[in-house]
């Protein structure tokens, strides 16, 4: 829809009578009188904002080769241009749905034209409550992509990085960070170890051996267990670890394996079972003193709130580029805080949320480590990624991420680069089936 | 439900602030008494190494913890809200007080209103709630006509104390008649919100709440001082009066824990208590709930001020309290520190002001002229 549609049917929506909407408006259409027509880019903050204005929104698809990422997760890039020279950019990356993530941004793209982009709480409100439909992991990575180009224009407008805004930093030597890794056998265990204390690195995580289903066999569960112990073992009592069940067990399961790696002190057990149902997850959690973690699939502040009043996880781990950018990531933040929750932001998508998760880790005193999609090794993914932004992003230095300097979120992206990775279309996330072909949690 | 992880306490990094122009170079406060109704507020001035100034506001304190704060502050930058959060969570008005001071700098640094620093107007005004002094109708009418006269459309009415002696049906029938008379004397625009001021038993405010359901105030206020789940469940299950709670309160997980227990539908987290980026987080805590925020406000017009920039910038702000002397000499003084009455509204709403800051000047002179104390 043209902007200019939008601002039309506002003010007609202002302007008719009741009995002529009845004619229009299906049943379920809101039949409260708009008492005055405020689109977006209407003059009714023309007095109290700023006088910048959104004048264009982008999305690019980024698609990396299949031998450096998966396939399932092109990046999405926002740009969102002002008339004032100002830019911003965002990460709306989405697992599997690429696509779909693309064509959010750009059905927001109505609420975004002609507005003032330093009104990020209110833009926030507009996509997510005045769009009607609520949640959902499309539109929450939409948001989110739009959001953080917002915090970027916010902060470069104000010259001040965006943790600075949120008043960080609590450690100006960065954040604490993890990296992925596998092994899978005691040797290969230690040699991860040395490989990773040479990087000084503190923390990993790992993943389950095997798919699970809703009840497991004694020999499932001894081979997770075992599993687990062999890493300790290499690993050695000093390096952090945690495990990521990627929500692979029923919450019966979860219980009996959670109960015998207890000796283990992980860092923290990951997404131990699917995120939906909350009680239930809270029955695997209580027979279990290992820090429990959750909330990568989680939208808005909105999503996390029973987790929170119900007190069942220790961490959370919204993702920026899904729960609705740093205005979200920053309330569910400063929610958790208040219950004793600690935060470990999932980022298993593209470098600019990754970085932009670090200004709200920056700003949090509940923030616990950083994820990033990446290996001890950066491999050629790093090489990609310092394409796109000019330094090699998201590397540790003595086991944190250091903090942007520069104004926004610190970054800007080449777009020259972004054409060296053209779009490749949406490959779904790769589905996973147990032996009898039924399928699995993945 | 066991916690696996305790948060521990910060561990700030030492200032890293040396000659940066955002590093606080120099403190003020003052200790002020409006010279009629005695209330009493502190004012601090902070001034940036670049030589830009903020003013905030914070409840009464002694003086030790003026110069607390000021020892804990220096060398930091006035961006670091959250080293001020955690350092002087024992000193809630100096929390407040500080952090507000800090915001006012910065944002005058950046060149625009505090509402914008704290992530952008959602509103382009703000509904104001009139504190009107008086613990009875006749010694609320002046405040009241006064509060009329300055554009309010909302107006709190005190509530009766309830002797032991009075029954408690005749005591439902007083307050109920307290509330018709005020309702009369401001005019049939006027909404109103009952301040119990926490002095009532939980069974008693039930009974009030239940009474006055049809009368539609927008909430009741503060009903009871005792906040126990049980105590609040008593009210909040005989009645669909909404509750406003929280004036006294200033850890967050007090705030959260109301929120879990179902006992408010207004939090009141007050700015002489919490500065205005402790209360965006206890705002963002209330909005999953559904929950909306009016922070409460019986201090000077520079907290009454700041509230309206922080109403500004939530999605879930209802309404901010703004205190309406009786007397002319208290209404006086608060205009002068102001450099002229802010407090005042636009059928019921406080335009916004569109300057870096507060938006006004701040006089030091009336500062100098009303304080106990200047340190």
């Amino acid at each position: 829809m043209k902007r200019r549609n939008l601002l039309g049917m506002f003010a007609a929506a202002g302007a008719m009578g009741a009995n002529r909407r009845r004619l229009v408006d299906c049943g379920c259409a809101p039949q409260v009188q708009r008492s005055k027509a405020m689109p977006p880019g209407s003059d009714v903050f023309k007095d109290v904002g700023s006088n910048l204005r959104i004048t264009n929104m982008r999305v690019f698809g980024v698609t990396l080769d299949e031998r450096i990422a998966q396939a399932d997760r092109p990046y999405v890039f926002v740009k969102i241009e002002t008339n004032q020279g100002a830019v911003g950019w965002g990460e709306a990356t989405l697992e599997g749905k690429a696509s779909a993530a693309m064509a959010c941004v750009m059905d927001l793209k109505d609420y975004l034209i002609g507005s003032d982009p330093m009104q990020v709480e209110h833009l926030w409100q507009l996509m997510y409550i005045g769009s009607f439909y609520r949640g959902g992991p499309v539109l929450g990575s939409a948001i989110s992509g739009i959001d953080q180009a917002l915090w970027d224009i916010r902060g470069k407008v104000m010259n001040l990085p965006v943790y600075e805004m949120l008043g960080g930093p609590v450690d100006p030597r960065g954040v604490r960070g993890y990296y992925h890794a596998a092994a899978w056998s005691l040797s290969e265990a230690r040699e991860l170890r040395d490989q990773t204390r040479q990087a000084g690195v503190t923390a990993l995580k790992f993943q389950l051996p095997d798919l699970l289903e809703w009840v497991e066999t004694g020999a499932k569960i001894k081979r997770a267990v075992r599993h687990m112990e062999m890493l300790r073992e290499g690993l050695g009592p000093d390096l952090d670890f945690a495990v990521d069940f990627h929500a692979r067990p029923s919450p019966t399961v979860a219980a009996i394996i959670l109960r015998e790696i207890e000796p283990l002190h992980l860092l923290f057990a990951e997404e131990i079972c699917p995120p939906e149902n909350v009680r239930a997850m809270a029955r695997a959690v209580k027979f279990s003193t290992t820090p429990i973690a959750t909330g990568e699939r989680l939208i808005a502040s909105y999503g996390y709130a029973e987790l929170i009043d119900l007190g069942v996880v220790d961490i959370l781990q919204p993702d920026i580029a899904h729960v609705g950018g740093v205005t979200a990531l920053w309330k569910v933040s400063a929610a958790a805080e208040a219950s004793g929750i600690r935060m470990a932001p999932h980022a298993c998508e593209g470098p600019i949320g990754g970085i932009a998760s670090l200004h709200v880790d920056a700003a949090g005193p509940n923030f616990l480590a950083q994820e990033i999609c990446g290996f001890v090794d950066a491999g050629e993914k790093g090489k990609v990624w310092e394409d796109l932004m000019g330094f090699p992003a998201m590397r540790m230095v003595d086991g944190r991420y250091p903090l942007p300097t520069r104004p926004g979120l610190g970054i800007d992206i080449s777009e020259a680069a972004i054409k060296r990775y053209p779009f490749q279309g949406t490959r779904p996330f790769p589905p996973a089936f147990h032996e009898d072909g039924s399928v699995a949690s993945l | 439900m066991k916690r696996r992880l305790a948060i521990p306490p910060l561990a700030f990094a030492p200032p890293q602030s040396a000659g940066h122009p955002l590093e606080i170079a120099q403190f003020h406060a003052w200790r002020l008494k409006e010279p009629v109704s005695s209330r009493r507020y502190t004012v601090v001035e902070l001034q940036s190494r670049s030589g830009e100034t903020g003013y905030g506001e914070g409840g009464p304190v002694p003086t030790a913890e003026i110069v607390e704060a000021r020892a804990a502050i220096q060398g930091r930058r006035a961006t670091e809200s959250e080293f001020v959060r955690a350092r002087l969570a024992g000193l809630p008005a100096m929390e407040a007080a500080v952090g507000n001071a800090m915001l006012d700098l910065l944002s005058k640094s950046r060149k625009v209103p505090i509402y914008q620093f704290l992530g952008g107007p959602t509103r382009f005004k703000a509904r104001l709630l009139a504190r009107l002094e008086g613990t009875d109708e006749a010694s609320a009418t002046a405040p009241l006509e006064r509060a009329k006269r300055q554009g309010f459309r909302a107006f709190t009415i005190p509530a009766l104390q309830r002797d032991a002696m009075i029954p408690l049906q005749e005591y439902v029938d007083r307050v109920r008649a307290r509330v018709a008379k005020m309702q009369s004397m401001g005019g049939a625009a006027a909404e109103w919100v009952l301040d119990g001021a926490a002095a009532m038993t939980p069974g008693d405010a039930a009974t009030v709440a239940k009474a006055l359901e049809k009368v539609h105030l927008i909430w009741f206020d503060e009903p009871t001082g005792v906040l126990t789940t049980d105590g609040l469940a008593k009210i909040t299950d005989e009645s669909v009066m909404p509750i406003g709670l929280g004036r006294k309160i200033h850890d967050i997980p007090a705030f959260q824990n109301l929120l879990r227990q179902a006992s408010v539908n207004v939090l009141r987290p007050g700015l002489g208590l919490n500065s205005l980026t402790k209360i965006k987080r206890i705002a963002a805590l209330a909005e999953t709930h559904y929950v909306a925020v009016a922070p409460y406000h019986e201090g000077g017009p520079i907290g009454a001020m700041a509230g309206v920039h922080l109403a500004a910038a939530l999605a879930n702000s209802y309404a901010v309290d703004v205190p309406v002397p009786a007397a002319d000499r208290d209404a006086a003084m608060r205009a002068e520190i102001t450099s002229g009455n802010k407090e005042t509204a636009e059928n019921g709403f406080a335009v916004l002001m569109n300057r870096p800051g507060l938006g006004f000047e701040v006089n030091r002179k009336a500062l100098d002229t009303y304080s106990e104390e200047r340190i």
